[in-house]
């Protein structure tokens, strides 16, 4: 991240609803939306947005294969090649009594690496330097933002106001 | 086009498909024959118990979704009514069984056999069979046939009236719905005690010694799921003739993740069987994967291929359950998938009756794979069923006016 | 984005609500001083849970002697407990999970509280494999790891170890799974807070933001997630009861043991689920949350279960006669007519005829009858992995080594200790986060709100 002070524009809306609009129409105009705060995840919000589908089910996959394969390998290799036991007299090699584990660690791989994922691609940790611009949003605030660095200010005042921003404030970030 | 006309084009090619099947099941009497007809009598049962069993799960469905107040699937809920009315043919299947029992036409089952409970040659009893002739004989089979099949025609029946009677004089204070609730609540424990009751009967009771407490179970939902791979056939059908325009993508969906989602949970009672069964290793319960596994090996590992690697390697991404090639796909394998582990079921055990212990399992189209004419008795009688379904598709509205979820059905998105 | 909402549909939150109050309600038992009930709820919980430390040390300084096992009843209260616990931590997952692929949408008023219940009621399970190894100090033996015993690995082929596994599994993403949940109400708590407070929960809650990029990871995070520990809650108690159906003992070896299970599971962990909210929604003023339309559907779920493992009962009873297996067929003439015969009626009338009743409305809304079921269902529960383990235990293929038994103080003090640990760990949790997944309420409150559906609807929306 750019140590350079960044000054925001940013509204506040009390619906959903009125912020789906609002982001509509920001769109018409061509304004380069910062970023969008909400309190819940807002349906329909991603496409507006133009944000692309999450692809953290694909990680997911690669994980969850590495831990099927993990446990089958590792399992196939104690008993059939490094300490050959046999247990009720059954085969060295008893695939049945291998798919329980291969599937709790098929689990476990793609569960603990998706979520690690996931805080690491978002950038969040335990003291993580995030953008908060206001203490509602996590309660009751809508809140689109925008960088005013080479932006006309008044224009997106304009903005603000014509689409029903219940309160329009600045940060520096 | 809310209303289904059954067409003479459609009638003429499942007449078709029924003459076809009547041929391949004649053919069966004489093709490979043993001489007691069991390539005939088994495909017979083999056939009848699927397709009631299909007839089955969209009631219980039907009356599952109503209690859970699921509401999406209300659109098309008229397809799971059509379907539940099939019970009332599988009856008439089933009958035909029941007098082949009576009549000592086939040997399907070694219990009917009046030789069994004998002393045999040597002077011994089958004490085994002796201790279950309480419950399996031609009365039980009878009674628990007609009664538990009868009444899950009842429940059909009434459910079929109210919902159909709702379209022409229901008003908002849902009393048909009300009544609709509370018949699919009462239905449900019935349906989990009487199906295994009848699984038993019909399925378990082939390998006449054996026995497993998870059968029924793993039966049941051997059937669900092809209830649903055929029910997404047929919306893909209906949708391209125009039909159910307000069934969306989403709703293929959801139809796609329940066959998804129920083809895993088959897999897990399979491997639940199986490897407690496997681990254990007694012999009068391993004998029956036992069978199955050394004769009938094409099968048996055709079953999991085409019941769990298809439909979850397929179906784990989310865009094919939106494209209904690919769905269409998955559905006609997991449903010939399931006729197949019906097969599996069925036929080593009825042949090892036929045989009176004595034979080998050695490779036979109509045992160890279904030959051509097998393929063809399933076309006639899949086509008896569309038959009997597109009939009672085209006696009422395909959507139900004025079902009090309709509307939320209408704008579902996953 | 107002949902269409079926007419009928009963409200899911009560009392005009709007975001800004639902936060308002939520948040509030974390930021007031206890009251005199928590106090005193905490301080008999934390006795019992010092009652378990002093039971865990008496054991292992006496030994496992202290107990009542012996042969061939090597299992007793431990392993009873230990799978009821494991079974009561299942309703959670199913809530989150399952109701979540479902689309049940009364689950966002239950789900938090229900995934909490889960995580503390596996740390009670966990216990007891560990304590009655005996030799405690020697648990870390179950990791398959190089030792010096010679290069010597667990048996992966043992139930005990997939056990070990899945447990820990189960656990593991259970947690993940809660804690993802939980970090935007950390943040909702963090913004209302000042000071200390509010650092320490900007820790908590991972700074989290509401960016919609991270909303969109984290819903796609949840359902994945969601999807995997479907099967993954599945497992756990079909690998708890692979322990016994692996056997060759009769009344184990079954098939059905592993949906049987489940279903019990499922059945007991929403007994417990009923029992700890119907205190919770009244101690922290939550009923317009929690309300009596989750306790009526929670009830049906109950119902649904408790017949399922009706089924699965008398299936069990029907296979033993039908098998002719001598054996077999003794091991539950045992469980009914043989000496703990009071145990299988107990599991009997507590677990299938009794809950018969909620098919009246009127007692699936009653919050009386429905706290009255609940704890006898969770004791129906516990008197069935009882009658499973020790009835069969008691008598095996050997009459000369047939014998009774009864546990000692200890025994009984490790169960109700670990009582102690659930529900200290569940009060600690009702002080410090928000008991109700705040962001998940107010993303149905268009739809479900009484002012969007049921008979109060506001017209205008």
């Amino acid at each position: 991240m750019e140590n350079q002070n960044k000054e925001v524009l940013y509204g506040l809306y009390d619906d959903e609803e009125v912020l789906m609009s609002a982001v509509k129409k920001a769109n018409e105009e061509h304004l380069d939306i910062m970023d969008v705060y909400t309190p819940f995840p807002v349906h329909g919000l991603d496409p507006l947005l133009g944000l692309s589908e999450s692809r953290l089910h694909i990680a997911g996959f690669i994980y969850g294969a590495i831990g099927t394969l993990t446990a089958f390998l590792f399992m196939t290799w104690v008993f059939t090649r490094d300490w050959p036991i046999i247990f009720g007299g059954k085969p060295y090699f008893s695939f049945p009594a291998f798919v329980p584990i291969m599937f709790e660690l098929t689990v476990l791989f793609s569960s603990v690496g998706m979520v690690i994922t996931f805080y690491t691609i978002c950038g969040l940790w335990p003291g993580s330097k995030t953008i908060r611009l206001n203490d509602r949003i996590t309660d009751d605030k809508f809140c689109i933002a925008f960088e005013t660095d080479n932006t006309d200010v008044q224009k997106l005042k304009d903005f603000f106001s014509s689409t029903g921003a219940g309160s329009v404030e600045t940060a520096t970030i | 086009m809310n209303q289904f006309s059954f067409e003479s084009k459609q009638k003429s090619v499942l007449i078709g498909g029924m003459i076809l099947g009547l041929i391949c099941l004649a053919a069966t009497w004489w093709v490979g024959d043993d001489g007691h007809h069991t390539r005939f009598w088994s495909n017979f049962l083999h056939n009848s118990v699927f397709f009631t069993g299909i007839a089955f799960l969209a009631l219980f469905i039907n009356t599952a979704f109503t209690t859970a107040l699921a509401g999406w699937h209300v659109v098309f809920k008229r397809v799971f009514e059509a379907y539940s009315l099939f019970l009332i043919p599988g009856l008439v299947l089933m009958l035909v069984i029941i007098a082949g029992i009576w009549g000592h036409f086939h040997h399907l089952y070694h219990w009917a056999d009046p030789q069994a409970l004998l002393p045999n040659e040597e002077g011994y009893i089958d004490e085994i069979l002796t201790g279950k002739s309480g419950f399996l004989n031609k009365y039980w089979y009878t009674f628990g046939t007609l009664i538990i099949v009868g009444m899950w025609i009842f429940f059909a029946l009434r459910l079929r009236r109210f919902s159909v009677e709702e379209d022409k004089s229901g008003t908002t204070d849902y009393a048909h719905y009300k009544k609709t609730r509370l018949w699919s609540a009462i239905f449900l424990p019935l349906a989990g005690f009487s199906s295994a009751a009848i699984v038993w009967q019909w399925v378990m009771s082939t390998d006449s010694h054996w026995y497993s407490t998870l059968f029924a179970w793993y039966t049941t939902i051997s059937w669900f799921v092809a209830a649903f791979a055929s029910i997404i056939l047929l919306m893909i059908y209906l949708k391209s003739k125009g039909y159910y325009e307000n069934v969306t993508d989403e709703h293929m969906h959801d139809l796609g993740k329940y066959l998804f989602a129920f083809s895993i949970f088959w897999t897990y009672l399979w491997f639940s069987q199986y490897m407690l069964i496997w681990y254990s290793n007694n012999g009068e319960e391993t004998i029956y994967f036992h069978l199955r596994r050394q004769n009938y090996p094409v099968l048996f590992y055709g079953n999991l291929v085409l019941n769990f690697l298809v439909p979850f390697f397929v179906l784990m991404r989310n865009d094919t359950k939106r494209k209904f090639g690919t769905l269409a796909l998955v559905a006609i394998l997991t449903l010939i998938g399931h006729w197949i582990d019906f097969f599996l079921m069925l036929k080593p055990g009825i042949r090892e009756t036929a045989m009176h212990g004595h034979g080998e399992h050695t490779f036979a189209l109509g045992y160890s794979f279904p030959g051509v004419l097998e393929f063809g008795i399933l076309v006639g009688f899949a086509s008896g069923f569309l038959y009997f379904v597109f009939s009672k598709l085209s006696q009422a509205s395909l959507v139900p006016e004025n079902d009090p979820y309709l509307g939320e059905s209408l704008h579902h998105h996953v | 984005m107002s949902a269409v909402v079926s007419p009928i549909r009963e409200p899911l939150i009560i009392g005009h609500k709007d975001y800004h109050q639902i936060t308002e309600d939520i948040c509030a038992p974390t930021e007031k001083t206890p009251s005199l009930m928590w106090v005193i709820a905490f301080s008999i919980s934390a006795s019992l849970l010092a009652f378990y430390v002093f039971c865990v040390g008496w054991t292992i300084w006496v030994g496992i002697g202290s107990w009542d096992l012996n042969r061939t009843i090597n299992w007793g209260w431990d392993i009873t407990n230990f799978v009821w616990w494991v079974g009561i931590g299942h309703a959670g997952t199913l809530i989150s999970a399952i109701l979540l692929l479902f689309r049940q949408k009364w689950r966002t008023g239950v789900n938090r509280a229900a995934e909490a219940m889960t995580i503390f009621a596996v740390m009670c399970a966990g216990q007891f494999p560990l304590i009655h190894m005996g030799r405690l100090w020697l648990g870390f033996f179950i990791f398959p790891y190089p030792n010096t015993r010679g290069p010597l690995w667990v048996n992966f082929n043992s139930p005990l170890l997939w056990d070990v596994f899945a447990i820990s599994t189960y656990f593991t993403v259970s947690l993940l799974f809660w804690y993802t949940g939980l970090v935007p109400d950390l943040a909702t708590v963090r913004d209302r807070a000042k000071g200390l407070r509010r650092k320490l929960y900007d820790m908590a809650s991972f700074s989290w933001n509401g960016s919609a990029k991270h909303w969109q990871r984290w819903e796609s995070l949840s359902l994945i997630l969601a999807g995997l520990a479907t099967p993954l809650v599945l497992s756990v108690h079909t690998i708890v009861s692979f322990d016994f159906a692996t056997s060759v003992i009769p009344g184990w070896h079954t098939t059905i043991f592993p949906p049987y299970f489940v279903a019990g599971a499922i059945f007991s962990g929403f007994a417990m689920v009923q029992t700890l909210m119907l205190i919770a929604r009244k101690v922290l003023n939550l009923e317009e949350y929690i309300t009596i339309e989750h306790i009526d559907v929670m009830n049906k779920v109950i119902l649904l279960t408790g017949s399922i493992v009706g089924v699965a009962y008398l299936t069990e009873l029907f296979i033993a006669w039908y098998s002719g297996y001598i054996y077999e067929q003794f091991a539950f003439y045992n469980r009914v007519m043989g000496p703990y015969w009071w145990s299988y009626l107990g599991m009997m009338s507590c677990n299938v005829i009794s809950p018969q009743i909620f098919w009246s409305r009127k007692i699936r809304r009653s919050i009386w009858w429905t706290f009255f079921m609940s704890i006898f269902i969770n004791i129906g529960m516990w008197f069935e992995r009882f009658v499973i383990i020790a009835t069969t235990l008691a008598r095996d293929y050997l009459p000369s080594s047939w014998s009774y038994y009864s546990p000692t103080w200890v025994e009984i003090g490790l169960f109700a200790g670990t009582l102690g640990l659930f529900f200290t760990l569940f009060l600690i949790f009702t002080r410090l986060a928000p008991v109700v997944a705040i962001a998940e309420v107010k993303s149905i409150l268009k739809g479900y709100g009484d002012q969007y559906t049921g008979e109060n609807a506001n017209q205008h929306h």
